[in-house]
This record gives C-alpha cells, structure tokens and sequence, in this order.
C-alpha cells in the first residue's frame, strides 16, 4: 500500500507541475509553480487595492491621482474571477465586486454608442481629460467583462457582461471605412488613426466581429494589414512599434494554438516575436547594463524618460537599456524557459528595488540608475492572466474561447485550423525543460 | 383728496408683528448664510484642494503621462528623448483642459450640494409657513363659527384657542362681550318671566334697554 500511495503522489505531482500550455509538457519545479502563483496572487492585489469601493473602477496606474481606466478595469474584473477561482479572495467578495462594477459600468459610466471613454473619474464614472470614447480600451474592458463572467455562470454576471457588449456599437466606430477607428472624441468626431495593421487590434477584431448586435461585416477582417518582416532567420507578422506586448494582449484571451489566418499561426508568431524580442535586446547587452540573456523584455513601459514604446525588430526597435519585467513575464506561454529564467532573475536580483506589494514594479533602467516605483493597471493585468493560462494549463483561453462571438468570429472568418495544416504553419510547442537553449539556435548578435 | 383709510401706525400690535418679523428675517438669513457658505467653502475648500501644490504636482505628472500614452499609441516616429516643444504645448493643453474640466466639476458639485441644501431649507421653511398661518387662521375660523352662532341667537357659546395661537386678546375681549349681553339678556329674560305687574314690567325692561346703544336711536 504504501509503494501504491508513493507512486499515486508522484503522478499526482508530475500533473500539478507541469503545464500543457503549448501542447508539450513543461516541466515546472515546485519551488518555481510556487513564485509564479505568488507573482500572480500579488498582481492581483493591484486590482484590489486600486479599485474603487463604489465603482469597482480601477486606476490607470498606482500614481496618485491617477484616473480610471477602462482597459485596467476590464483586466481587473478578469483578474478578481481568477483570484475567486483558486481561492485568494472569496467567492462572494469576487462576485459582489464584479457585479457593482459592471452595474457601475453599465447605469453610470460614460460612453458613446457603448464605446467607454479612456479614463473615467474613479468614483462617478465621468469621462476626465478630455479623453476619447476608446475602441481597443472597450474591446479589452469588454473582453475582461466577458471572462469573468464565465467564471460565474448561473448568476447574473453573464447577462451584465453581455448587456455591455452588446450594448457596443462596433460598426459605428468604422466611420464608413473598412477598418476600426481608435476613437472617437465628442469635441472633434473620429479621430485620425484605424488599426490598420497587426497590434492588439485581434481582439477588437474579434468581438467586434462576433458581436450579435452590432457587428462589422468578417472584410473587415480582410481590411488590415499583415506586414512580414524577418529578423535572424524569423518571419514574423509584426507590430508597427514592435512592442511585446502587442504579442500578447490579444493572446491572453483567445487560444491561438488551434487557429489559421490563411496560413498564419498567430501563436507561433507571437513565439518568434518573443524570441527576435530576447535576440534583438541581447544583440545590446554590450551598450545596456540591464540586458541579458536573463534580463530582457523591450514593451512599452515607462522609463526614465516616461512612458515609451519600447520595442523590437521586426519594427520600429526603439530602446534605451530600459526593461520591463511584465513583457518577460507574459511571455511564458510562448517561451516558458525564458520567461522563467528573467522572472527569477529580476526576483532574485532586483526584488528590493523592482518587487513590491502589487509584484513586479514596471520597468528599469540600469544604465541611467533607474527604477520604476510605480504599477501599471494594464500591465499587471497581463501578467495575471498570462500566468494564470500558464499555470492552469490555459483555463482563461477555455472559457473565453468557449463564448458564442469568439465563435462566431472564428466561423465568419474561417480561422479553423485545416485538419491538415500548412507546412508553413508550425505546430506551437514549448521549449523543451532541459537548460536554457536559445530558441532556434545560437541568436546572431547584431 | 384725503385718504381717510390711510394707515398712519404701522406697528399696531407691535409683539405679534415683531414676532413675524423675526420668525421671516431669521428664515431668510439661514437661507443666505446656508447658499453663501456652501458657495464660498464649496468653491474656495473644492479650487483649494484641486490646486493645491500635490494635486498640481499629480495632474502635471498625469497630463504628461497621458501625452506619452497618445504618442506612444499614435506615432509612428521613434520617440523623442527629451521634451519637444510641440510635446510641450500638447501637455499644457491638455492639463489647462483638465484644470477647466476640474473647475467645472467643483462648481457643478457646489451648485448639486447648494441645490440638495435649499430644497431641504425650502420644505422645512414651507412646513414652518403653514405652522405659522395656522396660528393666524385657526383663531380667525373660530371667530367666524362664533360669530355665526351669536347670528342665529346663542349667547352661550365662548372662544377658546389654542395655547400658541395669535389673537388670544382679542378672543378674551370677545368673551368679555358675550358674556356681558349674555347677562344682560338673560336679565331681561328674568324681568319679563318674574314680573307680573304690566306698568312695571314695561318700565324695567325699558330701563334696562335705555343701557344699549343699537342703530334704532339713541
């Protein structure tokens, strides 16, 4: 009996620490599972100690007066479900706070056409600096509402997330073109800008496209551009900034793995771009004290100078030896051996100036001495679902896949993958366990 | 042309107009003093508190913060590592908006919370109104009950008001009168069932009349 218990526990253990994110197993060790679950249960605490008691809307940022942003609430509605779900906080706490933020969301916060204005004042719902009705900010709001809201099915969230959504005039936010205006500003209309090429603009696309109410037609989905560059031997489908985390924004929700955009794998995509990522910051090791191969993730993040589109080729690549640890971190469903690596680097090395209360602070700079003292809304959200997908073997992709539009979405613009998939499309897998490798061979320093 | 009706003494029954003349000065300087303190500590705590050096501080940090964001979203340049002139101008734009924005909202709150005030103000002094006037018109409707029971012949019937009701003198003066001719015609009564003797009878009664002055004569 004892042998049959012996060989129970460790089966029990090789299941609870290993993740089937990308299809392969990943060896994880329990010291490891246990800083990414304290890393993940500390960024939470972001959403609940920067929400509002009467609004559950949450800061933009933990500087003070900050105001509230809709994209920030939308990860924290996410993140308190999360948090419910492995048993941080409370059932009833998690769901009484999502339902008065969604009530506050949908009886008293500003919007055109259902479109949320940017930054809302935190305790009435006003629409401050002037900001613009956001369609990416509503998208990811509405996305976070979505998501939380199936982890409470069979009350009453489900039909509050959805009144949101559908309350969501997506069509209109297209101004007559084929594509998806930023915004829109009651002084001044519509503004300038489409998202006209690859981004976080995917789950805007998404929702707007399955929406059941106001949708835009599926050209729309023809409309934007798949700019290809290569970096180091890497095609890549690439951002115009060539930010990480606008490889990562779309994916925390919707499961990439399974779908093909006539050819594209945006899963492996986002792996190459976070690989190029590692690669392009590393090829400056010599010029910037904090890059590494253990300290790398060019995002846009403040810095020294504020806050700024970092980023890597293929794109714009502007970088100035600052770092930010939630690009790393939110990274690991696509290279969980690098990501790790960075996350106990910057944990091990930086955590007196870099970990606080609320996880990982935003950025560093080594060169100029730097060290961000502040969290941001946004990129802590990132970080909880990107290790909650991780950690649970992809439970945010499952429910969020599982919703009537997403599948819509997928349907109208036939991103199925084939049975047999294009020999150009690779299946996503996981860095094997064994060392830190460089993915795809020895990087070619620049 | 002489106006015989022309008031010439405003302040004939000075405790009673006194009374009202305070009762209605006082209502009026609450409602002042309430709108004035709520305006001047409203705008003055709310523009104190909006400007004061930390929020200034806060709000310039904010409207830069989000003048990189816009860029950041927006350009397709490489950002700036110093403060462009044109980053500047959009920054003290946007945090002059802002203040505007501010200001607007602390006048709005001002003028909600004055709004709340005075309709609170407003109900209490409309209820104090009908507590006052009832203390008017609560004598003048037993006036007018008494005097239509004095018109169809009862003497019997007396005023009495209400301890804080106006006009208590005037219901004693009344009293006093009725109680006079209820006396005296009683008496008559009196004379006319006892005395037996016609001549006499006519001479009381006329001794008795002869001390009422009426419109007949006399």
């Amino acid at each position: 009996m004892p042998a049959t218990r012996a060989f129970s526990l460790a089966v029990l253990f090789f299941f609870l620490s290993t993740s089937l994110v990308g299809g392969t197993p990943f060896s994880l060790s329990e010291e490891d599972r246990q800083l990414l679950e304290k890393i993940e249960k500390d960024s939470i605490q972001y959403f609940i100690r920067y929400a509002d008691r009467g609004t559950g809307l949450v800061n933009d940022s933990s500087q003070p007066g900050s105001p509230a942003s809709i994209a920030a609430t939308g990860f924290g509605l996410a993140s308190l479900a999360i948090a419910q779900s492995r048993g941080w906080i409370s059932y009833r706490k998690a769901y009484d706070q999502i339902r008065r933020t969604l009530l506050a969301l949908r009886n008293d916060a500003d919007h055109e056409r259902g479109f949320f204005y940017h930054f809302l004042d935190l305790k009435t719902g006003r629409r401050v600096w002037r900001s613009e009705a956001s369609s990416i900010d509503t998208a990811l709001l509405v996305a976070g509402a979505l998501l939380a809201a199936q982890y409470f099915r069979g009350t009453d969230l489900p039909r509050l997330a959805q009144e949101l959504y559908d309350r969501v005039d997506w069509q209109w936010m297209m101004n007559g073109t084929p594509l998806v205006c930023h915004g829109w500003k009651p002084e001044s209309g519509f503004l300038p800008y489409y998202w006209d090429s690859y981004s976080e603009l995917i789950i805007l696309q998404a929702l707007a496209i399955g929406s059941s109410t106001h949708p835009v037609p599926p050209d729309a989905w023809e409309a934007w551009n798949r700019l290809e560059d290569e970096y180091n031997g890497k095609r890549i489908v690439f951002c115009f900034s060539g930010s990480l985390f606008t490889y990562q924004f779309s994916h925390a929700f919707i499961d990439f793995r399974e779908l093909d955009d006539r050819g594209i794998n945006y899963f492996e995509n986002s792996k190459k771009a976070t690989e190029a990522n590692w690669e392009y910051s590393l090829s400056f090791k010599d010029q910037h004290k904090a890059y590494s191969e253990a300290s790398w993730g060019l995002s846009a993040s403040l810095g020294p100078g504020g806050y700024k589109a970092y980023g890597a080729k293929p794109g714009l690549g502007f970088h100035d030896g600052t770092v930010a640890p939630y690009a790393s971190i939110s990274s690991l469903v696509f290279t969980p051996e690098l990501s790790l690596q960075a996350i106990k680097f910057f944990y091990e090395t930086y955590k007196d100036s870099l970990y606080g209360p609320h996880g990982f602070k935003d950025a560093f700079n080594l060169d100029k001495k730097w060290w961000a003292r502040e969290y941001l809304g946004i990129d802590q959200g990132i970080t909880v679902l990107m290790l909650e997908n991780f950690l649970s073997g992809g439970a945010v992709w499952e429910k969020f896949m599982k919703l009537p539009g997403i599948q819509k979405w997928i349907e109208l613009c036939k991103l199925r993958a084939p049975k047999t998939r294009p020999e150009t499309t690779v299946q996503p897998e996981l860095i094997p366990s064994e060392g830190i490798a460089a993915p795809n061979g020895s990087p070619s320093l620049q | 042309m002489i106006h015989k009706e022309r008031r010439r003494h405003f302040l004939v029954n000075r405790p009673l107009q006194f009374r009202y003349m305070f009762t209605i000065t006082f209502a009026i300087l609450v409602i002042t003093t309430v709108s004035l303190t709520s305006l001047y500590f409203g705008i003055w705590g709310g523009i104190l508190d909006a400007f004061s050096d930390e929020r200034t501080r806060n709000d310039l940090l904010t409207a830069s913060r989000l003048q990189q964001y816009e860029e950041a979203r927006h350009s397709k340049n490489e950002p700036s590592e110093s403060l462009s002139p044109l980053s500047f101008v959009r920054q003290a734009e946007r945090l002059s908006e802002r203040q505007r924005e501010v200001f607007k909202e602390i006048l709005d709150q001002t003028n909600r919370g004055l709004a709340g005030k005075l309709l609170l103000l407003f109900l209490l002094i409309a209820w104090g109104t009908i507590y006052l006037s009832h203390k008017i018109a609560g004598p003048l409707y037993h006036f007018q009950k008494i005097f239509d029971q004095v018109a169809r012949g009862d003497l019997g019937v007396r005023c009495h008001l209400r301890k804080f009701d106006e006009a208590k003198s005037v219901a004693s003066s009344l009293n006093q009168a009725l109680e006079v001719l209820d006396q005296k015609l009683s008496l008559l009564q009196n004379i006319t069932e006892n005395e037996k003797n016609p001549d006499r009878l006519v001479a009381r009664l006329k001794e008795e009349l002869s001390k009422f002055k009426t419109s007949a004569g006399h």
